[in-house]
């Protein structure tokens, strides 16, 4: 690869976060009705892509039980609490194999 | 929004704490990707693909497609249609982050899944709390952007000298789950965004089995169609 190619990759992927941030107006109610509805799937679609590796096959024993471990903590909607939930998970595992 | 009030914004403290442990994911995660990449772009380019691109998913992919000895074209396909996802990423935070379009231009480079989600939840905390959301959003994608930057920044140059984190590995695996369980459920603020939260991800896990090439862009068309009916109770 050679540094002109990546530069025009870095350009790219510069203009693919800048365009809806800054040069796009502001999106109608309709659009923003749309848009404010997105955020918890695309964060639970995107924890299930993390548990999910090549070929279809499931994440190590202890990352599971790190999800479970956040999922039984996210009933409180707290980041913190998700993360030491999946924490206590993750050190369950580990301990149990 | 409630972009006009006037109560202090959330704290660099503040923001530096919960995006820590995302942030040392990545550095671990960096690391991979300077040990491989190095012996494959050199150093010089391993190192610069970082600091220009700061995409991880995209730079694994073009180090595997250069690999493979894929001619420029192919590579440049691959970097615009991973991409596609900051355009939704981006059309989603736009109405709830403030600044002038020059601020807006420089914190555009920090965009991630991981400091798009630190942003959404900051501003629906600092909603809940009676803040500026669009400064405290803001806020939070600079400074939660800065320093994953600096996580694969640091991770890169550690992978290319040649040290390994590998033994950490598992447990740098099991934030990202974590952390985006986390985010999804911050801000699942109604019954039918969690409904829809858990529609995603079965649509997501659908997807990825049943169409393996789609699985890099299962999470952003199940977030989608999951978005799209309306209603909200």
């Amino acid at each position: 690869m050679s540094p002109w190619l990546l530069a025009a990759i870095a350009l790219i992927t510069y203009a693919s976060r800048a365009v809806a941030l800054v040069v796009l107006p502001r999106p109608s109610a309709r659009v923003e009705a749309v848009l404010a509805r997105m955020p918890a799937p695309i964060f639970a679609s995107l924890a299930m892509s993390t548990l999910i590796g090549d070929g279809g096959a499931l994440a190590g024993g202890p990352i599971l039980w790190a999800a479970a471990g956040a999922l039984l903590a996210a009933p409180q909607r707290s980041l913190a609490l998700c993360l030491i939930g999946g924490a206590a998970g993750y050190a369950l595992a580990a301990l149990l194999s | 929004m409630n972009a006009g009030a006037k109560s202090a914004p959330i704290s660099i403290r503040r923001i530096v704490a919960t995006a820590l442990p995302a942030a040392a994911a990545i550095a671990v995660f960096g690391t991979f990707y300077g040990a491989g990449a190095g012996k494959i772009l050199g150093a010089s380019l391993t190192i610069a693909s970082s600091l220009f691109i700061f995409s991880g998913a995209l730079q694994f992919a073009l180090v595997a497609l250069v690999a493979a000895g894929a001619s420029p074209l192919p590579l440049l396909l691959a970097a615009a249609t991973l991409n596609l996802r900051h355009l939704v990423l981006g059309a989603v935070l736009r109405p709830r982050i403030g600044g002038s379009r020059m601020r807006r231009t420089g914190s555009a480079f920090f965009l991630v899944d991981e400091t798009f989600g630190f942003a959404l939840a900051a501003g629906n905390a600092a909603e809940r709390d009676g803040q500026d959301t669009q400064a405290a959003a803001e806020r939070t994608l600079l400074v939660a952007g800065a320093l994953c930057y600096l996580a694969w920044q640091l991770g890169t140059i550690i992978g290319v000298l040649g040290a390994t984190l590998a033994p950490v590995e598992g447990l740098a695996g099991a934030i990202f789950p974590v952390l985006f369980i986390g985010l999804a459920a911050l801000t699942a603020t109604r019954w039918s965004h969690t409904l829809r939260a858990v529609a995603a991800a079965l649509l997501t896990a659908g997807l990825a089995l049943a169409v393996p090439d789609l699985r890099t862009f299962a999470p952003l068309i199940a977030g989608v169609l999951a978005a799209l009916p309306p209603g909200d109770r």
